[in-house]
Parts: structure tokens; sequence; C-alpha cells
């Protein structure tokens, strides 16, 4: 512990190449003894080839990697290991069927005089290794009895047995509860305080802020630089992940607004929304903001025919839709994308085709027969338009990261040409290069002229798109802005409607 | 020439001894469970043959797909409801009531009617009890399994009422001669099975109302969003599966001979196994009807041999309840 300021693991200029693809070019990276590291940057960005790298699964081109300041080769997994270099994979690997206190002592059980193995021994020093860093397991307990977040406790703990110096973990709580969560922060915190080096690899930037002390990000292969947590925001990350300010991620060229294409009036389903009334013109974007329970994911069903309403009315180029009836309201050329993508928006165990093509099979169906050919080729223009990553339109929906089946849950209107989308949080569990690609999507639609109502509760979003933006709260519409004047404190005073003035004049 | 070079090493990856040719083999030929059944069902009839000196003659083999022509019909119409993440527990009242009710039309003793108004009617009233299905299940949104589970006893007691509580025999030679017929040496019932079987498939491939289904059976919600007509689907689905079901009958009947008010019992459930067995999923957006022929086929292949094996007739109801076990658990971990 006396030389633990001089313990750090660095690597300088690492270079590796794959047939086809610069995964690293020139990446500096170092982490130190008792401080988390965080490593971000898109699908693709090099996290995983650099931990590979480090871990002795790949060797790199060029580059040079040193611990504690002496230059170090690492050829496999094994040098990694003996080296104090570990990681924590999505994926725990123990041996699921023996005990906790077995995985810890795997190849090195201690004996008695007969050459017996000495349980009590065993399942001692297990505890004492469980206690020490605060988990609470029994020894004795079998691994596949346990939650995935115990699992991942376990990996941890036997990581720390085997004089780990370096752990990584890559994407650790993506299959944990938010309590499971908590704990392995706790976790990390101890190994932190043992003067561990930590590498945190996650996609969910609310944790790097909550754990890490600096962060590092890549972007295609590329390093982009290295921060003290405390020196940047979530919006400054982001940009350094996609390699533009986040201005410009919401830089969209705006049409100018033609006539009015759909007109609300009155609208009122008691007790969820009353009086909703909103004009929307032909090549606006409409933000839509309210917190959650606003009622304005209530007020787009009621408005495209999902869900039925008391009063008011709806009108489209000014003919009047008839409530309840999605059908009706796609007639006139509305389309909802759902905020429960994997509920409501997309046949999840279907293929990309069937769902692109799903609400728009009149049109290729004469007396009720597909046309197989025109709807692999419908299918196939939008994949390559929306530039949905799928190897191919026949994959199932299940299997396709979040932006790209938000993406297939936008086609699907595109399909049917629909020409006013109510899009209903569009981005959330979605990665920020979809996010993105999304956002262009948008400006692409209203310059075909189509005209979109963004509902989103992230403000930088709506704000950044938006040309107008109405904010409702407790069910009513609270107060309209337009982008130019809007600003977050604005917004989210009229979205929690303490605005006296608002409150009175209601 | 770096083109050449990119391509190259990623050549020689695909073909590294460590799975490549398994993986390149997988995507030409993926294991469905189609072809998963396909071969099960081969290898049954080889060690069979090989077993028994009885199992391979065209008399048998013609006998175990006349014996599964008419389940094998019951169990598209089930599949059908199945993909479309519902359940019919009626199938094998209704197809009691379109074989009993014909039984009782045709017969000399009781109403006396000619063949084709006495199929007819039965076929009408039989799927008749479809389009009641969707009203309850579409209108009213009773669940398909209450639905269906009145329904069952509800028509049983029918049967019984029409025919009395007895056995309807003597039936025009007529109407019985057709489950004898062969045409081309195939048994005319073993065509009607396959021939439905066949329009089945091309509804559920390559038909608006077959995408619908298979949309419908992954989430309603998800369907009434793309603007798919809830209320025709429903019907639609309900009254196609009660009219597979009155063909059936029909068809049960003339192979029989004659009706006993039992007739049908039990169906519901090997309709089912017959389905599931073939891929079908009772959360619904999957199954196949080729899957539910082959499923059929297993099963009908099973009870044929325990018969030729001589294997007590009592043990081999188990037997066949736990292929339906085993061979849902294995699709489950090839699915994983």
């Amino acid at each position: 512990m006396s030389q633990s300021s001089e313990q750090v693991m660095q690597v300088k200029s690492v270079s590796k190449r794959f047939p086809g693809v610069q995964a690293l070019d020139n990446v500096d990276f170092e982490v130190r003894g008792g401080e988390v590291h965080g490593l971000v940057g898109e699908n693709g960005a090099g996290k995983s080839t650099l931990i590979k790298i480090l871990m002795g699964v790949h060797q790199m081109d060029s580059g040079a990697m040193y611990i504690d300041g002496n230059q170090v080769h690492i050829h496999n997994p094994l040098d990694a290991r003996s080296m104090g270099l570990n990681a924590v994979y999505q994926d725990v690997v123990i041996a699921p069927e023996l005990s906790v206190g077995e995985n810890f002592f795997i190849g090195k059980m201690p004996t008695g005089p007969l050459g017996n193995i000495d349980w009590k021994n065993v399942f001692a020093r297990s505890a004492e290794t469980l206690h020490g860093l605060g988990i609470d397991i029994n020894p004795r307990a079998r691994i596949i009895d346990l939650s995935p977040g115990e699992q991942a406790m376990v990996t941890i703990a036997k990581i720390v047995r085997d004089e780990a110096r370096f752990v990584i973990f890559d994407e650790p709580t993506a299959r944990l509860t938010t309590e499971e969560t908590d704990k392995l922060f706790e976790l990390i915190g101890r190994l932190k305080e043992q003067n561990l080096g930590v590498i945190y690899i996650s996609h969910r930037l609310e944790e790097i802020f909550e754990i890490c002390d600096t962060v590092t990000v890549l972007r295609d292969g590329h390093y982009i630089g290295t921060h003290p947590i405390a020196e940047v925001d979530e919006d400054k990350l982001i940009s350094m992940m996609v390699g533009r300010n986040i201005e410009e991620m919401y830089d969209i060229e705006h049409v100018e607004p033609g006539d009015v294409v759909l007109d609300v009036s009155g609208l009122t389903r008691e007790p969820t929304f009353r009086d909703v009334s909103f004009e929307l013109r032909r090549g606006e974007v409409l933000g839509f903001f309210g917190l959650v329970g606003s009622g304005r994911t209530e007020v787009l069903r009621a408005i495209f025919g999902a869900d039925p309403y008391d009063a008011g009315e709806v009108r489209v180029l000014d003919r009047r839709i008839p409530a309840k009836r999605p059908t009706q309201a796609m007639a006139y050329g509305v389309g909802l994308v759902p905020e429960e993508r994997k509920l409501q928006g997309l046949a999840m165990p279907l293929s990309v085709k069937t769902n692109i093509n799903v609400a728009a099979y009149g049109d290729i169906s004469p007396f009720g027969v597909v046309q197989a050919r025109r709807e692999t080729e419908r299918s196939v223009r939008l994949v390559e338009e929306l530039n949905i990553r799928t190897p191919s339109v026949d994959q199932v929906i299940e299997n396709l990261s979040g932006g790209n089946q938000q993406k297939v849950a936008i086609a699907k209107w595109l399909c049917r040409d629909a020409d006013i989308l109510l899009l209903d949080e569009p981005t959330t569990g979605v990665d920020v290069g979809a996010k993105v690609e999304i956002y262009r999507l948008i400006e692409a639609l209203i310059q075909r002229g189509k005209t979109v109502v963004l509902c989103s509760s992230y403000l930088p979003e709506v704000i950044g798109l938006a040309d107008r933006i109405l904010v409702m709260a407790e069910g009513e519409i609270t107060g309209e802005v337009m982008s130019q004047d809007a600003d977050e404190e604005l917004l989210l005073r009229l979205a929690s409607k303490i605005q006296t003035d608002e409150v009175g004049m209601r | 020439m770096s083109t050449s070079e990119a391509a190259q090493p990623t050549r020689i990856d695909e073909e590294s001894p460590a799975g490549g040719t398994r993986a390149k083999l997988l995507k030409r030929f993926p294991i469905t469970t189609e072809l998963t059944l396909l071969v099960i069902n081969v290898v049954i009839i080889v060690a069979m043959a090989l077993l028994t000196d009885t199992f391979l003659s065209t008399y048998n083999i013609g006998n175990i797909f006349r014996q599964a022509s008419v389940i094998g019909i019951v169990a598209i119409s089930s599949t059908l409801v199945i993909i479309s993440a519902g359940i019919d527990l009626s199938v094998g009242s209704v197809t009691g009531l379109s074989a009993m009710a014909v039984a009782v039309l045709m017969s000399e003793a009781r109403v006396n009617m000619a063949m084709w108004p006495a199929i007819l009617i039965s076929m009408v009233a039989a799927t008749a009890v479809g389009v009641y299905h969707g009203f309850i299940i579409y209108e009213v949104r009773l669940p398909p399994f209450i639905a269906t589970l009145g329904s069952m006893f509800v028509l049983r007691g029918i049967i019984k009422l029409i025919s009395g509580a007895q056995t309807i025999a003597h039936l025009p030679e007529k109407y019985t001669d057709f489950s004898r017929l062969d045409l081309l040496g195939v048994p005319a019932l073993v065509l009607v099975w396959l021939l439905t079987a066949a329009i089945i498939h091309y509804i559920l491939r390559y038909t608006r109302f077959g995408r619908n289904v298979y949309v419908i059976g992954s989430s309603e919600e998800v369907a009434r969003l793309s603007g798919i007509r809830m209320r025709l689907n429903i019907y639609g689905i309900y009254i196609l599966a009660a009219f597979l079901c009155a063909l059936a009958g029909v068809l049960l009947t003339a192979r029989l001979s004659s009706a006993v008010p039992t007739i049908g019992q039990g169906y519901e459930l090997t309709a089912i196994a017959a389905a599931v067995i073939g891929g079908a999923s009772l959360s619904g957006a999957r199954g196949s009807v080729l899957g539910t022929v082959l499923g059929t086929l297993l099963m009908s292949l099973i009870t044929n041999a325990g018969i030729h094996l001589e294997i007590d007739p009592f043990l081999m109801q188990s037997i066949t309840g736990a292929l339906l076990t085993i061979a849902v658990v294995i699709d489950m971990m090839r699915q994983r």
C-alpha cells in the first residue's frame, strides 16, 4: 500500500486494425489506483477493442502498455490476470453449479492432513472476503441460486481475492435492477478505497456521473479527450461522443409553416385532459412538453383515435375526423409513433419487413393477397433511406437496437406516406447516435412537406427542435412558447403550473 | 489491392474450423421447428420399418395418414387461433356438432335428408359458432379461454340433445364411402386435409388477413394502432376456425360411418398439442401450418408405432404426453 500513489496502468498510442476497419487509432488511456475511470463512446467507438487489448484477447498492432511505469507485454488473458488485470463482463463467467466458496478457491483448495478439502477453512475465508466487501451472501450458496446482481457481486469478490489491481466493468448494470445497481456502486466505492483502479464502461451516462472520477471519450477509434468528471456535463460528453456540439445536434433546417393542417379544439376527456385546443401548420415541428402525468400522451392518443374523448373535435384540412378510430385518422394522413415502443408501436416477434408494411398492406394487397415483391421492395427502400441497421428485412424486431427499432416505428408511417406524424417520446431508450439520426429524420420529414408533433419530456430536445412549444400540466395547456423565446426555466415553470398569473387566468 | 487485402482475411475467418462452416450451413439451412420435426418423423418411420415387418405397408402408411387427417384439420383450426394469441377449447365440440348434425339429418330413422343439404346445414350451423365466438370475444371482451370453454360444454349438451344421447348409425353409403375413396392411390380424406393445409398456409403466408393474424398475435394494441380492423379480423379468425372444424366433423362421421354422442371429445387438447409440437406459441405470433401438419403426423405415427410394438395403450397415452412436454422444452431451448 506504500507504493499506492504510483499504482497506474497506461497505454500509449495504441492502434489496432481489423480487416476493413481501423478499430483503434493512436489511443492513449490511463487509470490510477483509487480512481474510477469512465470509458464512453458510441457503439463502434473502440471501447471493447481497447478492453480486449488490455485483457490480452487481442494484440495491439502498435503502441505500448505500462504498469507502474514499467513496460509490459500482454500476450493472452493469463498474462493479464497475472499482472492484476481483471474484467467483469456482462455475462458472469464462474462455475454456476458450485458454491460461492468453491468458486473462490477453484484450483487452490486448502487441504487437510489426509488430502481432504478443508471446507471449514474454505467457507470461513470466503465469508471473510465477502464481509470485507460488505457483501451479504452466504458462501455456501450455489451460484445459480443467486440473482444476477448477487452473481456479479461474487464475481467481483473473486477478482478481489485473486489480487486484482485493475478491474474493468463492461456494462455491468445491463442485467441488474435499480437496487442491485446501487449495491454494485457501493462495492465499486469499496474497491476504490482499497486502491484498485476501476475502468467503468456504460451506455448510461447518468451512471458515469454517479460513480466516475474521470472520464475518457472515444469516437470512431480515436481518442477524443479525458476530463475530471466535475469539469464536464452531459451535453459536453454527448457532443464529444457524437463529434458535434449540442446546438448543432438539434440544429435542423426548419421550413416556413404553411396552412393549418390539424385543428384541435376543446378536446376533453375527464379527468385526464380538458379543453385542449391548438392548430398545427404544414411543415411545423410542434413541441409538446409536459411532465409525466400531464396528459400529453393521452391527448396525442385521442387525436389519433386510439382512445375516446368526451368533447371537442379534431379536424384535418378542415374535415372532421371521427373519434375512436385509428383507421379514420390514418385515412386522413395522421400517424402515431406511440410512447411504449415495445407494447404499442412494434410487433416485436415479427420481421422488420412486416413492421414497416403493417399499416400499409392495403396498397399492395389487391383482393387481399399481399404482393410479396413490393412488400420487400418497400421495406428495403425504407431501411436504406432511414439507415436502419439490420442484417436483412427478415430480421426479427426484437434483435435490433432501440434506435433502429424506433426508426422502424417511424418507417411504418413513411411507408403509408402519412402527412402528420405524432411522435411520442421518440428518443427514449435510444443511444446518442441514433438520437441524432432521428433528429435528422424529423428534418427530412418537414423538408418533404410533412408536419410533426414532437412530444418529449427531454427539454433540450423540445427547445432545440420545435418551432413552437405547447406546455401541458394537469391535463391543460398552460402555455404556448415560440422556440426562440423558450428556455428550460420558463417551460418547467409552465409545466409545473407554478406561474401564478397563468393559474389565475384559468 | 487494398480491397483484396481486406476481403481475404474475412474469408479465412469464416472458414476457420471453429464453427465457421457450421454457422454458414446454419444460415443456408436454418434448423427450424419444421425441419426438426420432419427429421424426427423420418427417423421414426425408418426405425419402425426396421423393427417390425408389419409397419411399412401401403395399407398401414395410408392408415396413419387417414387417421391423422380429421384431427389434422382441427389442429390447423387451432393453429390459426393460437397464432392470433387466442385459444379455442371448443374445437372438439364444434367438430362434434357438425359430425352429429350431419348424421342426424341424413339418418333414415331421423330426418332422412339428402346428402348435400345435410352437409350444408351441418356446416353452416357449426360455422355459426364462430360468429358467436367473434361476438363474445370482440364485442363482449370475454377472454377466448373462457368464451370457448363455455361453448365446449354448451355444444356438447346440444350434441347429446339432438342425438338423444344415442349413437346414430346406418348412414347412406354414398356418404360413408367417401372415406374409403382413393384418388391416384391417395385416400380422399388425406387429400382434403392436405388441400386444406395448403389453402390455410397460403392465407397465413400470402394474404393481408394472414399478416394481420400474426400482428394481432404479437400485440392487439400494436395491431389496432396500425389500423388493422380488429372487428373484421377477430370475427374472421373465429369463423374460419369454426368452418375448419365443421369440415372436419363432416369427414369424421363419414370415416366412422356413425356418430356417437362423445364424437370429437378431447380433440381440443390433441389439436393444441399438435399445433404446439409444430412450433406454435401460446403467447401468439408464432406457428405455421406446415409445423402443425408435421406435428399431427408425429402424434399419429407414435400412436401407430405403439400398436405395432404392442405397447399398452394406456402407457402410450403417457408417452404421447411426455412427448408433448419434451417437444416444447426442446423448442424453447432452441429459441434461446
